[in-house]
């Protein structure tokens, strides 16, 4: 193994699950979230010279977007299609699409984890991915920023938004609040 | 009409404030309704969110395609197969013998090991060191097994036995979630008088460990139980690492 690949695996391969988790919440069928993940971190290696600084993770998971959208931009090209069917979406009697059980998570799924990981992924791509690093990845807003190429006055108000719609949301699917109300 | 402080009540959940501006959001937070309701908002909505919404982690599978195709992009085509080919089971048992046999005879054999084991050996180094280097020796700082084993349990794939043996010597640190050949690995601390003892475990997929090795100063002691493969390093002394293992060894119960 070459030095280079040492050392891009020793600073890449410990995000590896963030870009993945990022991949999944960003990719719709037939999108693949391993397809575009093995994209990302090959073109991430390829560019591996022009990391500079200590961070990896925001420049990692910004070439996990990049990625994503190339292939939605190929897919819409290419395909030309009539929409997939609710079927194919992978869509549930509510309309929402369903967050398939991840045998990989140690936690139980409750049918409460997948109604909420269903309203995370109903809502539009900016604010599904400001929520998935805030709250997941627990980064910054200049990480963010980073990421998803907004200034962070943005991403503070799109981190905003999302917080509201999925809170509302949440309450409104019939759930029981998840604080004890005032 | 929200407060206009509302957007600086979320900076300061989110922790973006320094030091003397967040004073002045818990002063104003005080007596503003609105942005103390927010703040109750913001906390339910991240725990709701950290509790149940499903957290998708790389599988054994996709981690392989990576590694393949930055192998093929390398140069030296598909990762290989790592310690698929020595035979080194029958010495398995060796390292709960006795501890100085087992040494010596883990030193000659690693004279003779064949290179995809000496990756291992320099993987496991590397995680040692950038432990120590980048101030990131431990995630979770805990003596108490209580605390440092449910940690693994939310954080890496695997759940090894967090013991303190402050009593022998050994007083545990804390956890870490580290990467060992690709693999998530959990990584109990320990520290030995001035050294540190990093003991990793992560899942084994059917390859052959080596026993025990040395380089640069530090010292590697591997073995297997169930199905999780451990590997101890330290530079201390070969019987202070030893003894370690065999406290972890005792500590693990039957296989």
């Amino acid at each position: 193994m070459s030095d280079r690949r040492r050392r891009f695996e020793a600073q890449a391969l410990p995000h590896l699950d963030a870009a993945y988790n990022l991949a999944r919440r960003l990719t719709r069928p037939p999108l693949d979230a391993d397809d575009i993940v093995q994209d990302a971190m090959l073109r991430a290696f390829r560019a591996f010279e022009t990391f500079r600084g200590d961070n990896m993770k925001p420049w990692l998971l910004s070439i996990v977007r990049n990625c994503h959208l190339t292939a939605v931009g190929q897919t819409r090209y290419k395909l030309e299609a009539p929409l997939p069917s609710d079927a194919e979406l992978n869509l549930d009697d509510h309309g929402l699409i369903v967050d398939d059980p991840d045998p990989e998570v140690s936690v139980i799924q409750t049918q409460q984890g997948r109604q909420l990981g269903a309203l995370i992924n109903r809502l539009p791509q900016e604010f599904r991915e400001v929520i998935v690093l805030r709250e997941m990845e627990d980064m910054s807003y200049r990480d963010i920023a980073q990421v998803t190429g907004a200034p962070i006055g943005t991403v503070m108000s799109r981190l905003a938004r999302a917080r509201a719609l999925l809170r509302q949301t949440w309450l409104g699917s019939g759930q029981e609040a998840p604080y004890a109300v005032h | 009409m929200p407060c206009i402080e509302a957007s600086r009540t979320q900076e300061y959940f989110d922790g973006e404030l320094d030091a003397s501006t967040a004073v002045e959001v818990e002063r104003h937070l005080e007596t503003c309704a609105d942005c103390a309701s927010l703040l109750v908002d913001l906390e339910a909505t991240r725990r709701l969110i950290r509790e149940q919404a499903a957290y998708h982690r790389a599988d054994a599978a996709l981690r392989r395609r990576v590694a393949d195709s930055l192998g093929r992009e390398d140069g030296g085509g598909p990762r290989p197969r790592r310690w698929a080919s020595a035979n080194w089971r029958f010495l398995s048992g060796a390292v709960s013998g006795s501890a100085a046999t087992a040494l010596a005879a883990a030193l000659v054999v690693f004279a003779a090991l064949p290179a995809p084991s000496n990756l291992l050996v320099g993987d496991v180094m590397n995680a040692h060191l950038r432990s120590m280097m980048s101030d990131h020796l431990v995630d979770v700082v805990s003596s108490d097994r209580h605390t440092v084993k449910p940690w693994f349990a939310g954080h890496t794939d695997v759940s090894p036995p967090a013991v303190d043996f402050a009593d022998q010597g050994y007083k545990l640190v804390g956890g870490r979630a580290d990467y060992v050949d690709g693999h998530r690995a959990a990584v109990v601390v320990y520290r030995h008088g001035a050294h540190v003892i990093n003991v990793f475990a992560w899942t084994h997929d059917d390859e052959t460990l080596p026993v025990s090795a040395s380089r640069n100063g530090y010292r590697f002691v591997f073995w297997r139980h169930g199905n999780l493969n451990f590997g101890a390093v330290s530079d201390t002394g070969p019987d202070e690492l030893l003894t370690l293992v065999g406290l972890v060894q005792n500590a693990s119960g039957p296989a």
